[in-house]
């Protein structure tokens, strides 16, 4: 294992000296200018990155269970844990607190590793799950699904989500297969397109059959219902997040280009299909469970890789925790701006999200 | 017309390649289309329409004044008054409202959208009324084939309001959501102006001023009320100025928070929020039952820790409304349903 880890470094260096020389555009000499001077930000040791994102995200844990509109207190909490009895405030902990902290800390973490995954495997800093037709495709999927069975179980509705999420980025790696792969900003646009064409389909559905209150529910992410019982689909999640954790090298190879996977006996195209299943499944299961949030996928992966470059291995774990918390801060607003009604999650993202984003690309060409 | 122009050219046996053809038979259709609408276009303003249909009507009356007189009447609407004669046919009708309030005082309907979810929007002695597009998407083929006399819309169609008044004179009978009873009360009154049934609908309207006042004599006293809206798995809260507010403003029941702001589909809340408000009564819209779905019902998703410690679930005191309420507010029947469910509701509380 060490010795492959060595390849990869390796190979990354030789592969932006190569991409500097071959593409002269503007950005991309950013971007690998940043993947250059990885060693300039390596003043900042990962474990100590990873240390503060865990502290801060342990203290919007807390925030986060203790806000809420039902009356609580954590000296109950502590009353109950010493004398092994439930009461009121424990119970409201297990069935309610606690329960939406996970979906919110589990949901953070699998829209930032999809995002992070769908950019290593299209080359391309720009992409997020909602933005290569995964997470409207899903949503397509669970319409269809739902007009025609609508007392499916779950499992069948998410299932139908997952194939229909694979399928609509399918179709996307078909079409962005025509364009030249040095077309930096061709493949988000077109993916918005492609993503707002589905999106039309679907609102087009729904508008016919009466159904835009039950999309709403779909595209506006919020965790205003998780309770205990009705977020566990989201382990799953979690479980892809490990997955991406073990085949984290392998995906980094794939990310440095088709010959050098090809030179390290890397299959392309079984790597890639992994890459894609497993943002499907996570795009799937969070749609179905807690609804659409656009741009963690999309800021989270682009401040990690800023700071600690793209090697998976390395940045993965940051990137989850990051997620985790940027959802955990914006649920928290959500929660208190208008207390006691919330704003859906995905508003708040949405307006922060499109701040930081901003604050990213105009600060790119300061840096270089 | 149009049709009849492109049957015959479809039948003519110049065109041997049908790619030609059809492009013949549209451009075709398309000029004789044109040349149909251009007329027609003139008058398709309001303002321009108002005045040409009295001076159609008073037309009309002059000529029929020997044998029997048309009875032209002003109806209030969104827009401004608007003069009719009475009991307009063929009649088109788009809302759900309407269609409950002419089902209840026995008007035929000669043109309803397709696709509508209740059973109780037509009388039953009347033939099946034609399709004429959806409640949000008016056919308007199928609307100048039927040529009527009257375009009958409610909320959801008010947007299409100059498409559809180019084709036949539309009355916007929109139900104000802040103040259901009263805007009810007058648009029952007005279509039994319109079509000569002014007793049935006083009557009808005795019906409902009768269900309220026992409906308020039961709930009086009896505690506060919510009332969310259950939809998928997510709850909103809504207020006095809802379309649910009748609840509030007409039968009494205090709100059990006053800072719910009116919004369209109400305030997103979580089940925290109904443990911590603790209604005495709980009014349930079921989104899903309301478009025919049944997958997650709304008992379902109320059925969990939180919820049962509120005063309305430990006493059972949960009042399912009907899906009439969400479709065809302030409807005759959503009137005569909804009173029912509350009152009998009320009158088992202990």
């Amino acid at each position: 294992m060490p010795l492959f880890s060595n390849h990869a470094t390796n190979i990354d260096n030789a592969n932006s000296d190569k991409s500097i020389s071959s593409v002269p555009s503007r950005w991309q000499q950013k971007v690998n200018g940043d993947l250059n001077s990885k060693s300039r930000h390596a003043k900042i040791a990962p474990w100590l990155i990873n240390t503060a994102s865990f502290v801060i995200m342990g203290m919007l844990v807390l925030l986060s269970l203790s806000i809420g509109v039902a009356d609580f207190s954590w000296s109950g909490v502590f009353h109950s844990l010493a004398n092994h009895s439930a009461n009121l405030d424990s119970s409201l902990m297990l069935v309610s607190r606690l329960p939406r902290t996970i979906a919110i800390i589990l949901t953070g973490i699998a829209m930032a590793v999809a995002g992070m995954i769908i950019q290593v495997v299209l080359k391309n800093r720009f992409v997020e799950p909602s933005m290569v037709g995964a997470t409207q495709s899903a949503a397509l999927g669970l319409l269809v699904v739902s007009l025609f069975f609508p007392a499916s179980a779950l499992i069948i509705k998410m299932s139908v989500a997952t194939i229909a999420a694979v399928f609509g980025m399918m179709l996307f790696m078909l079409l962005i297969h025509r364009i030249p792969p040095t077309d930096f900003l061709m493949i988000p646009l077109i993916g918005i397109v492609f993503g707002g064409i589905i999106d039309a389909i679907t609102t087009f559905i729904a508008y016919q059959t009466e159904t835009l209150q039950m999309l709403s529910v779909w595209q506006f992410g919020d965790f205003s219902s998780v309770l205990s019982g009705r977020y566990e689909l989201l382990w799953l999640t979690g479980v892809l997040c490990i997955i991406a954790y073990i085949i984290a090298d392998k995906l980094t190879i794939i990310g440095l280009g088709d010959n050098i996977a090809l030179n390290l006996g890397i299959s392309k195209r079984h790597v890639t299909w992994i890459g894609v299943g497993m943002v499907a499944m996570m795009s799937a299961v969070v749609v179905v469970t807690v609804g659409m949030i656009p741009f963690i996928g999309l800021v989270v992966p682009n401040i990690v890789s800023r700071i600690m470059g793209d090697k998976l291995r390395r940045s993965l774990p940051a990137v989850a925790l990051l997620g985790a918390s940027a959802v955990l801060l914006c649920d928290i607003i959500g929660r208190s701006i208008r207390y006691p009604f919330e704003i859906p999650v995905a508003t708040v993202f949405g307006v922060v999200g499109t701040v930081v984003f901003l604050w990213i690309l105009l600060r790119a060409p300061a840096e270089s | 017309m149009s049709t009849t122009s492109f049957s015959s050219h479809r039948a003519t046996p110049v065109f041997k390649r049908p790619l030609i053809a059809a492009l013949m038979t549209a451009l075709l259709t398309s000029i004789t289309v044109t040349g149909c609408i251009a007329p027609e276009s003139n008058d398709s303003e309001p303002a321009d329409s108002n005045t040409e249909n009295k001076t159609a009507d008073k037309a009309k009356n002059v000529a029929t004044n020997e044998a029997v007189s048309v009875t032209i009447i002003s109806v209030d609407t969104i827009k401004g008054s608007v003069d009719l004669a009475i009991n307009p046919s063929p009649l088109v009708v788009y809302d759900m409202t309407l269609m409950q309030d002419l089902a209840a005082l026995d008007v035929a309907v000669d043109g309803m959208p397709s696709g509508l979810k209740l059973n109780n929007l037509h009388s039953k002695t009347q033939p099946d009324p034609k399709k004429v597009g959806t409640v949000f998407e008016p056919d308007l083929e199928a609307l100048n084939a039927m040529q009527p006399q009257a375009i009958l819309v409610g909320s959801r169609m008010a947007e299409k309001y100059n498409a559809l008044s180019s084709i036949a004179p539309t009355l916007n009978m929109s139900i104000d959501t802040a103040n259901i009873y009263e805007s009810s009360k007058q648009r029952l009154h007005d279509l039994g102006a319109l079509f000569g049934k002014s007793d049935q609908a006083l009557k009808l309207q005795q019906d409902i001023d009768g269900l309220i006042d026992e409906t308020k004599t039961a709930t009086k006293d009896k505690g506060n009320g919510l009332v969310i809206m259950v939809n998928g798995n997510k709850l909103s809260a809504y207020g006095d100025k809802s379309r649910f507010g009748f609840i509030h403003t007409v039968l009494g029941v205090p709100m059990v928070d006053n800072q719910i702001k009116d919004a369209d589909h109400g305030q997103p809340v979580s089940f925290e929020y109904l443990q911590k408000t603790n209604p005495d009564w709980l009014f349930v819209i079921d989104r899903s039952a309301a478009i025919g779905e049944e997958s997650v019902g709304a008992k379902a998703v109320l059925d969990n820790p939180l919820v049962a410690q509120t005063t309305a679930w430990k006493k059972n005191q949960v009042v399912y409304l009907s899906p009439d309420s969400y479709l065809a507010f302030g409807g005759y029947y959503q009137w005569m349903q909804d009173l029912t469910a509350i009152k009998t509701a009320f009158s088992q509380a202990k």
